[in-house]
């Protein structure tokens, strides 16, 4: 069993970093920075920060080097100084994910009495039982697979861990609870974490533009640290065209019908355009609701372009696969129940009170995206009409 | 407007009398208030606040409002009018179950509806007209012995079958309250509890409502030609589902044809169903065992599973209103007060009181909502402005049902509730 010195080593963002490395986490950040880059650590720790930058500039969804060692907690904390000052969702986003993934991996690494410490140091209520409780078993013919586990989380830390994730296999309805324990394996709960130490990146940066550039500007008197964040930023500025890739939706040739998409579909959009992590049902909708639309394939792939973990070929592979099934988009009652549907939110006035069909005489909901724009385009035909009329009325 | 000053009146006598008995809510200086006076335009004043309970009875006896309510929420300041400078502390999880949102047999002959458009009408649930498929729906909705107790065994599964086995929920930390209409509140106050987002909220009714189950995630799969099915050695949904099952396959094969082929409930085909009863003792030795699952039916495919299990869901799931459990900025009736389609009061139960609990008949007196009985026999008359108002029986006794014009004579808390329920006018 590791100490938990070790494991803070390992782990910089358990909250034991406060009181095992207390000499580090209570400096305020300008002598902390100061102090890292006039010490020998300096270059080993600058080494390390850009190789993550690199990593994450690069697509590849697992940091290439994790050294567990002191230097580590000094990189995480670097690493998140530099991402509060460039004030950049698209990196900060990069960066979480490479993080949050190698994170991941090393956890399912650890061994059980590890994994027990760190959730405890993490407040997390995690029992863990001598027995094994079996809560899953799948029986097919004469074979067996049983899901067996020795640890319970509280359910109230499971939603807490889960709800950002939204995804069906994390929803509380398909997973094991009794008495208010949800019986998971422990890659589960880590997979939990990789969510938790991804959103650790991503602490929205309130403070007003002056009072950050005052600050980078105090910490840019540290030479060793200006030309890292210059080495960085610039590596970025060379590469931000790649990510930074607005999604052209154009619909027949220059005819853009982004306008009519129903607010689902543009908050997929705005998640992938600022770098964001799609979940998988995310995907699979905004694959099928484009294909519907008989958008291009490399629209379509190009679409996918800006996730941290984007493989081209590999998205290649699979939008073609989905073309050729010609699968049909989620309807609205299945985005409601995955939690994708944001017509609340952006007040979408289509989405909330429905429209009122001709044809039937009656006031219909609209049951699902595609009607959505349907409704839309015929509505903006009607306007068009009706202008080019009042046009002809005027001559 | 002559029923509701006169009922603003009575609403008035009954907090005078009752002063000592309206119910003190947790951390009530806390609590934002709402309040619905008897106006003809319905209006809600809120964002009040009270330091003390007795000024709050102060303000029912000289306003004796048609509705009270109190948040869930607990804020540093309950009467600033920004939600952002309420300050925001936690909000008690509540679950609302209201027979408006479910359907029930009874609803066939109390539930009236009249097409504006078309002028068709008739009895029943219906969403749109029947006949010219508009939504501009009159509606008349009823109350009776039977859709009470419908609300009331959700109530009941929702505490025995979810609340306690599954969050372990301290029954001491439940508080169930008649709403004094058509359903029932549920409240838990527990700070771990309080400090849920909305997403979180959400995902706790999702799994009471079996809201976004997939049947493949919990086992359930296609191989060759075989189905198979949940294991009984499951914890969680998947073993909901298979007593369920074993529930109904105990049944007699009438009952059991009855349900799945009932339209509002399973609607199986007759296949199916023939198949179902065929293979019932085998599937009945297969779900009580631990080690078989072959649900395979004679020409059954995944789909006709997911027809039978979705209803299955149905069942077991508990029938809420949605949005008044995620929302944490909602406010709901105040107990003790007196809900102003009825006249009946909001009554705080416990969950061991609910068993027997028949609120239009109720036994126990400290438990009785409906509070405008006389103590000597008094008489109301009263004409009916309605085209048909349906029977009402209450504490045992049935009054109607009546058609417009008709002048009647009835006791006085029957008078309250049709005042109540504006279908009346005072002669």
């Amino acid at each position: 069993m590791s100490d938990i010195y070790d494991l803070v080593k390992r782990y910089p963002w358990l909250p034991s970093l406060k009181t095992s490395y207390s000499d580090i986490a209570s400096k305020n950040p300008l002598d902390f920075i100061n102090e890292i880059f006039t010490s020998d650590k300096s270059n080993d720790i600058k080494r390390r920060v850009l190789t993550i930058f690199n990593d994450a500039f690069s697509n590849i969804e697992q940091l290439s080097e994790y050294e567990l060692d002191e230097n580590n907690i000094y990189v995480y904390l670097i690493l998140k100084i530099i991402l509060y000052i460039i004030n950049n969702k698209i990196l900060s986003n990069r960066i979480a994910n490479i993080y949050s993934k190698t994170t991941y991996n090393e956890l399912n690494k650890e061994n059980e009495y590890n994994l027990y410490y760190i959730y405890q140091d993490l407040n997390l209520e995690v029992l863990y039982d001598e027995q094994p409780t079996i809560y899953k078993k799948f029986v097919v013919k004469d074979q067996q697979e049983i899901f067996k586990t020795n640890f319970k989380i509280s359910y109230l830390n499971y939603l807490k861990l889960a709800s950002n994730l939204k995804d069906e296999y994390r929803k509380l309805v398909n997973n094991a609870v009794r008495q208010g324990y949800v019986y998971i394996k422990p890659e589960n709960i880590n997979r939990l974490l990789q969510e938790h130490v991804r959103m650790k990146f991503l602490t929205q940066n309130n403070e007003i533009s002056t009072e950050l550039d005052k600050f980078k500007e105090k910490l840019f008197e540290i030479q060793e640290f200006k030309a890292l964040y210059d080495t960085i930023t610039a590596i970025w500025e060379s590469k931000k065209e790649e990510f930074e890739y607005t999604i052209d939706i154009t619909f027949k040739e220059g005819k853009d019908i982004s306008e009519t998409f129903p607010p689902c579909i543009k908050e997929i959009l705005s998640k992938a355009q600022e770098g964001q992590n799609l979940i998988h049902t995310e995907r699979l909708f905004i694959l099928w609701f484009l294909n519907s639309l008989k958008y291009p394939e490399d629209k379509i792939i190009n679409v996918f372009s800006t996730l941290p973990d984007f493989n081209r070929e590999q998205t290649a592979y699979q939008v073609k696969y989905a073309m050729k099934k010609g699968y049909t988009p989620y309807s609205c009652k299945s985005l409601k129940s995955y939690s994708l549907c944001f017509a609340k939110e952006y007040k979408d006035v289509l989405c909330l009170e429905g429209y009122f069909s001709r044809l039937q005489e009656v006031q219909k909901d609209i049951s699902h995206p595609l009607k959505y724009i349907e409704v839309k385009q015929y509505r903006d035909s009607k306007k068009l009409k009706k202008t080019k009329n009042q046009t002809l009325d005027k001559k | 407007m002559m029923s509701f000053e006169y009922l603003k009146r009575r609403f008035k006598e009954y907090y005078k009398d009752n002063r000592e008995k309206i119910p003190l809510v947790n951390l009530f200086n806390q609590r934002e208030f709402g309040f619905i006076p008897w106006d003809q335009q319905i209006r809600m004043i809120r964002h009040m606040g009270f330091a003390n309970r007795e000024n709050l009875i102060q303000h029912l006896i000289n306003n004796g409002p048609r509705h009270v309510y109190s948040s869930g929420s607990l804020y540093i300041n309950p009467e600033n009018q920004d939600m952002k400078k309420k300050g925001y502390q936690g909000c008690d999880l509540i679950v609302d179950i209201d027979v408006d949102h479910f359907y029930t047999p009874c609803k066939e002959d109390h539930d009236i509806w009249y097409c504006k458009e078309c002028g068709k009408n008739g009895k029943g649930m219906v969403e749109k007209c029947p006949k010219c498929g508009k939504l501009k729906l009159k509606k008349l909705t009823w109350i009776c012995e039977e859709c009470l107790d419908v609300a009331k065994k959700e109530i009941i599964k929702l505490i025995y079958n979810f609340l306690i086995p599954d969050f372990n929920i301290d029954i001491e930390k439940i508080k169930i309250a008649f709403s004094g209409h058509r359903g029932y509140h549920l409240k838990i106050e527990d700070n771990n509890l309080r400090a849920l987002s909305s997403d979180e909220r959400r995902e706790i009714i999702d799994y009471i409502t079996g809201e976004g189950i997939s049947f493949e995630i919990l086992g359930l799969r296609k191989m060759g030609n075989n189905i198979f099915g949940f294991s009984t050695e499951t914890i969680g949904w998947s073993q909901k589902i298979n007593r369920k099952i074993e529930e109904i396959l105990k049944m007699s094969s009438i009952e059991i044809e009855t349900l799945l082929s009932d339209k509002r409930k399973f609607n199986l085909n007759q296949n199916f169903i023939e198949n179902f009863l065929n293979y019932k003792n085998n599937f009945l030795n297969i779900i009580k065992s631990n080690n078989l699952n072959n649900w395979t039916l004679v020409s059954s495919t995944l789909n006709t599973w997911y027809n039978f299990l979705e209803p299955i869901v149905d069942q077991i799931g508990i029938e809420v209103d949605v949005p008044v459990s995620i929302d944490i900025h909602r406010l709901i009736r105040y107990p003790g007060s007196l809900h102003g389609k009825t006249g009946f009061k909001v009554q705080e139960l416990n969950p061991n009181d609910l068993d027997d609990y028949n609120p239009l008949d109720e036994q126990v007196e400290k438990l009785d909502p409906i509070v405008f009985v006389s103590k000597v026999q008094t008489i109301q008359k009263l004409e009916i402005i309605e085209s048909n108002v349906p029977a009402t029986k209450i504490k045992g006794e049935s009054f109607g049902p009546y058609k417009l014009g008709d002048t009647i004579e009835v006791p006085h808390h029957i008078a309250v509730f049709l005042l109540c329920k504006g279908v009346a006018k005072s002669v």
